[in-house]
Protein backbone atom coordinates (compact mmCIF):
# COMPACT_ATOMS: atom_id res chain seq x y z
CA UNK A 1 0.00 0.00 0.00
CA UNK A 2 0.93 3.87 -0.44
CA UNK A 3 2.06 5.00 3.03
CA UNK A 4 3.58 8.71 3.97
CA UNK A 5 4.47 10.54 6.63
CA UNK A 6 4.75 14.11 7.31
CA UNK A 7 6.78 16.47 9.96
CA UNK A 8 7.11 19.77 10.31
CA UNK A 9 10.29 20.36 12.63
CA UNK A 10 11.30 23.12 14.99
CA UNK A 11 13.02 25.11 12.61
CA UNK A 12 9.93 24.96 10.38
CA UNK A 13 11.30 22.59 8.01
CA UNK A 14 9.06 20.02 6.37
CA UNK A 15 9.70 16.04 5.45
CA UNK A 16 7.63 14.14 3.77
CA UNK A 17 8.63 10.41 3.62
CA UNK A 18 5.98 8.55 1.02
CA UNK A 19 6.58 4.59 0.08
CA UNK A 20 5.02 1.74 -1.60
CA UNK A 21 5.02 -1.09 0.84
CA UNK A 22 4.04 -4.77 -0.20
CA UNK A 23 3.85 -7.41 2.53
CA UNK A 24 5.68 -5.26 4.87
CA UNK A 25 9.07 -4.49 2.26
CA UNK A 26 9.42 -1.40 1.04
CA UNK A 27 9.22 -1.31 -3.48
CA UNK A 28 9.71 2.57 -3.83
CA UNK A 29 10.67 5.25 -1.76
CA UNK A 30 10.30 9.47 -1.79
CA UNK A 31 11.94 11.93 1.01
CA UNK A 32 10.81 15.36 -0.10
CA UNK A 33 10.44 18.69 1.45
CA UNK A 34 12.10 21.81 2.11
CA UNK A 35 15.47 20.44 4.06
CA UNK A 36 19.06 20.58 2.79
CA UNK A 37 21.25 17.37 2.32
CA UNK A 38 24.81 18.04 1.51
CA UNK A 39 25.47 15.87 -0.70
CA UNK A 40 21.99 15.97 -2.75
CA UNK A 41 22.93 12.52 -3.76
CA UNK A 42 22.49 11.05 -0.50
CA UNK A 43 19.12 11.57 -0.20
CA UNK A 44 18.64 9.37 -3.29
CA UNK A 45 21.01 6.59 -2.26
CA UNK A 46 18.85 6.23 1.05
CA UNK A 47 15.72 6.04 -1.35
CA UNK A 48 17.49 3.16 -3.36
CA UNK A 49 18.83 1.44 -0.23
CA UNK A 50 15.39 1.17 1.02
CA UNK A 51 14.04 -0.83 -1.20
CA UNK A 52 13.17 -4.53 -0.79
CA UNK A 53 13.65 -3.81 3.09
CA UNK A 54 11.16 -4.07 5.79
CA UNK A 55 10.97 -2.98 9.81
CA UNK A 56 13.87 -5.30 10.84
CA UNK A 57 16.54 -3.58 8.77
CA UNK A 58 15.43 -0.43 7.39
CA UNK A 59 17.20 1.31 10.06
CA UNK A 60 20.13 -0.05 8.98
CA UNK A 61 19.44 0.69 5.20
CA UNK A 62 19.14 5.00 5.99
CA UNK A 63 21.96 4.49 8.51
CA UNK A 64 24.78 3.10 5.91
CA UNK A 65 23.62 5.23 3.25
CA UNK A 66 23.73 8.40 4.90
CA UNK A 67 27.82 8.11 5.96
CA UNK A 68 29.18 11.39 4.99
CA UNK A 69 26.11 13.45 4.33
CA UNK A 70 24.76 16.39 5.48
CA UNK A 71 21.59 16.87 6.84
CA UNK A 72 20.05 20.57 8.09
CA UNK A 73 16.08 20.52 8.74
CA UNK A 74 15.62 17.14 9.61
CA UNK A 75 17.81 14.74 11.86
CA UNK A 76 18.92 11.25 10.27
CA UNK A 77 17.12 9.72 13.85
CA UNK A 78 13.90 11.65 13.06
CA UNK A 79 14.16 10.16 9.63
CA UNK A 80 14.45 6.87 10.18
CA UNK A 81 11.61 6.70 12.81
CA UNK A 82 9.49 8.34 9.74
CA UNK A 83 10.69 5.69 7.44
CA UNK A 84 9.89 3.13 10.56
CA UNK A 85 6.34 4.84 11.06
CA UNK A 86 5.89 4.16 7.22
CA UNK A 87 6.36 0.16 8.15
CA UNK A 88 4.14 -0.26 11.26
CA UNK A 89 0.80 1.84 9.70
CA UNK A 90 1.20 -1.14 6.90
CA UNK A 91 0.96 -3.77 9.13
CA UNK B 1 40.11 34.67 -1.76
CA UNK B 2 41.61 38.67 -2.90
CA UNK B 3 39.71 38.95 -5.86
CA UNK B 4 36.54 38.16 -6.58
CA UNK B 5 34.58 38.55 -9.98
CA UNK B 6 31.19 40.34 -10.80
CA UNK B 7 28.84 39.46 -13.01
CA UNK B 8 26.01 42.82 -13.56
CA UNK B 9 22.69 43.02 -12.57
CA UNK B 10 20.80 41.75 -15.98
CA UNK B 11 16.87 40.21 -15.76
CA UNK B 12 16.37 36.73 -17.02
CA UNK B 13 13.80 33.88 -17.02
CA UNK B 14 13.68 31.30 -14.57
CA UNK B 15 15.43 27.98 -16.48
CA UNK B 16 18.27 30.89 -17.78
CA UNK B 17 18.71 31.82 -14.54
CA UNK B 18 19.59 28.24 -12.96
CA UNK B 19 21.21 27.11 -16.25
CA UNK B 20 23.92 30.32 -15.91
CA UNK B 21 24.20 29.82 -11.72
CA UNK B 22 25.19 26.44 -12.45
CA UNK B 23 27.34 27.08 -14.85
CA UNK B 24 28.68 28.96 -12.86
CA UNK B 25 29.29 27.06 -10.80
CA UNK B 26 30.75 24.42 -12.76
CA UNK B 27 33.53 26.68 -14.17
CA UNK B 28 34.44 28.10 -10.24
CA UNK B 29 34.85 24.58 -9.22
CA UNK B 30 37.15 23.39 -12.29
CA UNK B 31 39.20 26.44 -11.58
CA UNK B 32 38.40 27.83 -15.13
CA UNK B 33 36.64 30.68 -12.78
CA UNK B 34 37.53 32.88 -10.25
CA UNK B 35 34.99 33.06 -7.34
CA UNK B 36 31.75 35.22 -9.15
CA UNK B 37 29.24 37.05 -7.69
CA UNK B 38 26.54 37.48 -9.91
CA UNK B 39 23.27 39.95 -9.44
CA UNK B 40 20.19 39.08 -11.50
CA UNK B 41 16.38 39.74 -11.64
CA UNK B 42 13.59 37.69 -12.86
CA UNK B 43 11.55 38.54 -15.62
CA UNK B 44 8.99 37.16 -16.23
CA UNK B 45 8.03 36.86 -12.48
CA UNK B 46 8.54 32.98 -11.78
CA UNK B 47 8.31 29.91 -8.45
CA UNK B 48 11.11 28.42 -8.32
CA UNK B 49 11.43 25.36 -5.61
CA UNK B 50 13.92 23.20 -3.53
CA UNK B 51 15.65 20.75 -4.87
CA UNK B 52 14.13 17.79 -2.29
CA UNK B 53 10.30 19.39 -2.72
CA UNK B 54 6.81 18.12 -4.00
CA UNK B 55 5.96 20.17 -6.92
CA UNK B 56 2.49 20.03 -6.49
CA UNK B 57 2.97 20.04 -2.67
CA UNK B 58 3.95 23.74 -3.77
CA UNK B 59 3.05 25.01 -6.33
CA UNK B 60 -0.45 26.42 -7.49
CA UNK B 61 -0.05 25.17 -11.00
CA UNK B 62 -2.99 26.60 -12.46
CA UNK B 63 -2.64 29.53 -10.91
CA UNK B 64 0.94 29.86 -12.48
CA UNK B 65 -0.07 28.85 -16.02
CA UNK B 66 -2.46 31.54 -15.98
CA UNK B 67 -0.64 34.80 -14.58
CA UNK B 68 2.38 34.27 -16.84
CA UNK B 69 4.39 32.69 -13.91
CA UNK B 70 7.19 30.08 -14.50
CA UNK B 71 8.13 27.01 -12.25
CA UNK B 72 11.59 26.51 -12.34
CA UNK B 73 13.25 23.36 -9.69
CA UNK B 74 16.77 24.71 -8.13
CA UNK B 75 19.85 22.68 -8.12
CA UNK B 76 19.41 23.68 -4.26
CA UNK B 77 17.27 22.20 -1.41
CA UNK B 78 15.14 24.53 1.02
CA UNK B 79 11.44 26.01 -0.02
CA UNK B 80 9.82 27.13 -2.84
CA UNK B 81 10.16 30.99 -3.81
CA UNK B 82 7.74 33.52 -5.46
CA UNK B 83 10.38 36.20 -7.63
CA UNK B 84 8.95 38.71 -9.25
CA UNK B 85 10.61 41.36 -11.19
CA UNK B 86 10.99 43.69 -8.30
CA UNK B 87 13.67 41.05 -6.70
CA UNK B 88 16.83 41.74 -6.58
CA UNK B 89 18.92 38.02 -6.67
CA UNK B 90 22.53 36.98 -5.67
CA UNK B 91 24.36 34.18 -6.01
CA UNK B 92 27.89 33.67 -5.02
CA UNK B 93 29.85 30.81 -5.85
CA UNK B 94 33.72 29.64 -4.59
CA UNK B 95 36.06 26.93 -4.57
CA UNK B 96 34.88 24.45 -2.01
CA UNK B 97 38.43 24.42 -0.65
CA UNK B 98 38.88 28.02 -0.51
CA UNK B 99 39.41 28.98 3.21
CA UNK B 100 37.58 32.28 3.18
CA UNK B 101 33.97 30.02 3.41
CA UNK B 102 33.90 27.97 6.44
CA UNK B 103 33.15 24.52 5.92
CA UNK B 104 30.53 23.89 8.27
CA UNK B 105 27.04 24.62 6.33
CA UNK B 106 25.70 27.29 9.17
CA UNK B 107 29.17 29.04 9.02
CA UNK B 108 29.17 29.53 5.46
CA UNK B 109 25.79 30.54 5.60
CA UNK B 110 26.75 33.53 7.94
CA UNK B 111 30.11 34.22 6.42
CA UNK B 112 27.98 35.29 2.72
CA UNK B 113 25.29 36.43 4.15
CA UNK B 114 26.77 38.88 6.76
CA UNK B 115 27.68 41.32 3.38
CA UNK B 116 24.09 41.67 2.39
CA UNK B 117 22.92 42.32 6.34
CA UNK B 118 25.91 45.07 6.24
CA UNK B 119 24.21 46.39 2.51
CA UNK B 120 20.76 46.36 3.98
CA UNK B 121 21.86 48.69 7.22
CA UNK B 122 23.58 51.01 5.05
CA UNK B 123 20.56 51.76 2.96
CA UNK B 124 18.27 52.04 6.40
CA UNK B 125 17.11 48.34 6.80
CA UNK B 126 17.58 47.01 10.04
CA UNK B 127 18.27 43.75 9.16
CA UNK B 128 19.86 40.48 10.94
CA UNK B 129 20.55 36.95 10.32
CA UNK B 130 18.25 34.21 11.72
CA UNK B 131 19.69 30.58 11.02
CA UNK B 132 19.94 28.39 9.49
CA UNK B 133 19.63 30.85 6.00
CA UNK B 134 17.46 33.86 6.31
CA UNK B 135 17.71 37.48 7.15
CA UNK B 136 14.79 39.22 8.88
CA UNK B 137 13.75 42.87 9.72
CA UNK B 138 11.28 42.86 12.99
CA UNK B 139 10.99 38.96 12.74
CA UNK B 140 9.41 39.12 8.72
CA UNK B 141 11.91 37.82 6.33
CA UNK B 142 13.75 40.38 3.89
CA UNK B 143 15.94 37.64 2.27
CA UNK B 144 16.70 33.63 2.20
CA UNK B 145 19.09 31.95 0.61
CA UNK B 146 20.06 28.12 -0.64
CA UNK B 147 23.13 26.68 -0.66
CA UNK B 148 24.54 23.71 -2.49
CA UNK B 149 28.01 22.08 -2.69
CA UNK B 150 28.73 20.11 -5.94
CA UNK B 151 31.29 20.01 -8.38
CA UNK B 152 34.16 20.81 -6.27
CA UNK B 153 32.54 24.04 -5.57
CA UNK B 154 29.79 26.23 -3.25
CA UNK B 155 26.75 28.03 -4.41
CA UNK B 156 25.13 29.83 -2.64
CA UNK B 157 22.22 32.18 -4.26
CA UNK B 158 19.49 34.12 -2.72
CA UNK B 159 16.72 36.64 -2.70
CA UNK B 160 16.81 40.72 -1.50
CA UNK B 161 13.25 41.51 -1.56
CA UNK B 162 13.16 45.05 -2.70
CA UNK B 163 9.99 44.78 -3.45
CA UNK B 164 7.19 42.56 -3.70
CA UNK B 165 3.92 41.41 -6.38
CA UNK B 166 1.39 40.28 -3.97
CA UNK B 167 -1.34 39.40 -5.74
CA UNK B 168 1.22 36.74 -7.48
CA UNK B 169 1.77 35.29 -4.24
CA UNK B 170 -1.16 32.42 -4.51
CA UNK B 171 1.45 31.13 -6.80
CA UNK B 172 2.77 29.30 -3.62
CA UNK B 173 0.51 26.93 -1.70
CA UNK B 174 1.70 27.98 1.53
CA UNK B 175 1.30 25.29 4.00
CA UNK B 176 -0.33 27.05 7.09
CA UNK B 177 1.38 24.52 9.58
CA UNK B 178 5.07 26.04 8.91
CA UNK B 179 4.43 29.65 8.67
CA UNK B 180 2.14 29.44 12.29
CA UNK B 181 5.49 28.36 13.04
CA UNK B 182 6.98 31.49 12.35
CA UNK B 183 4.36 33.49 13.51
CA UNK B 184 2.30 34.50 10.70
CA UNK B 185 -0.97 33.96 9.32
CA UNK B 186 0.46 33.76 5.28
CA UNK B 187 3.24 34.14 3.17
CA UNK B 188 2.63 38.24 3.26
CA UNK B 189 2.63 38.33 6.50
CA UNK B 190 5.82 36.82 6.79
CA UNK B 191 7.86 38.29 4.48
CA UNK B 192 8.73 42.31 4.41
CA UNK B 193 10.13 44.33 1.64
CA UNK B 194 13.28 47.53 0.95
CA UNK B 195 10.52 49.56 -0.25
CA UNK B 196 7.63 48.88 2.64
CA UNK B 197 10.91 49.44 4.97
CA UNK B 198 11.81 52.72 3.66
CA UNK B 199 8.76 54.16 1.62
CA UNK B 200 11.06 54.79 -1.56
CA UNK B 201 11.38 52.00 -4.18
CA UNK B 202 15.85 51.14 -4.30
CA UNK B 203 16.77 50.33 -7.83
CA UNK B 204 18.16 46.63 -8.30
CA UNK B 205 21.41 48.86 -9.33
CA UNK B 206 21.80 50.85 -6.31
CA UNK B 207 21.83 48.16 -3.95
CA UNK B 208 24.12 45.62 -6.39
CA UNK B 209 26.30 48.27 -6.46
CA UNK B 210 26.11 48.70 -2.22
CA UNK B 211 26.58 45.19 -2.07
CA UNK B 212 29.70 44.74 -4.44
CA UNK B 213 31.10 46.94 -1.99
CA UNK B 214 30.59 45.02 1.36
CA UNK B 215 31.79 41.64 -0.11
CA UNK B 216 34.81 43.38 -0.74
CA UNK B 217 34.91 44.80 2.78
CA UNK B 218 33.44 41.35 4.33
CA UNK B 219 36.16 39.21 2.52
CA UNK B 220 39.28 41.37 2.07
CA UNK B 221 38.49 41.07 -1.66
CA UNK B 222 38.55 42.95 -5.00
CA UNK B 223 35.75 43.09 -7.04
CA UNK B 224 36.66 42.72 -11.22
CA UNK B 225 33.29 43.72 -13.13
CA UNK B 226 33.56 41.00 -15.94
CA UNK B 227 32.14 39.36 -18.31
CA UNK B 228 31.43 35.26 -18.46
CA UNK B 229 33.78 32.75 -19.82
CA UNK B 230 33.68 30.99 -23.02
CA UNK B 231 32.48 27.83 -20.97
CA UNK B 232 29.67 29.64 -19.17
CA UNK B 233 28.20 31.41 -22.20
CA UNK B 234 27.73 28.16 -23.85
CA UNK B 235 25.05 25.83 -21.86
CA UNK B 236 22.05 25.17 -23.64
CA UNK B 237 22.56 21.78 -22.32
CA UNK B 238 22.19 22.89 -19.20
CA UNK B 239 19.10 24.88 -19.61
CA UNK B 240 17.38 22.78 -21.48
CA UNK B 241 17.68 20.38 -18.36
CA UNK B 242 15.64 23.46 -16.23
CA UNK B 243 13.48 23.52 -19.23
CA UNK B 244 12.37 19.83 -19.30
CA UNK B 245 9.39 18.13 -17.58
CA UNK B 246 11.62 15.59 -16.39
CA UNK B 247 13.56 17.88 -14.22
CA UNK B 248 11.01 20.24 -13.02
CA UNK B 249 8.21 17.38 -11.62
CA UNK B 250 11.40 15.22 -10.78
CA UNK B 251 9.49 15.31 -7.29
Amino acid sequence: MDREVVRKFKDGKLVKVKMVIEGGVIKDAKITGDFFAHPEEGIEIIEKELIGKDLSNARQAVESAIGGVTLIGVRIEELIAMVQECLENDR
Amino acid sequence: MNKFRVIEFEYGDAPFNMALDEAILRAVGAGKSPPTLRLYGWDPPAVSIGYFQEIREEVNLEFCHENGIQVVRRLSGGGAVLHTPKELTYSFSVEANDPSVPQDIQGSYLKICAPIISALREIGIPASFRPVNDIEVKKRKISGSAQTRRFGAILQHGTILLGMDYTLLPALRARTEKLTEKGAKDVAERIITVAEILGKEVRQAELSRILVKKFEDHFGAVANYSDLSEDECIFPALEERYRSIDWTFRR
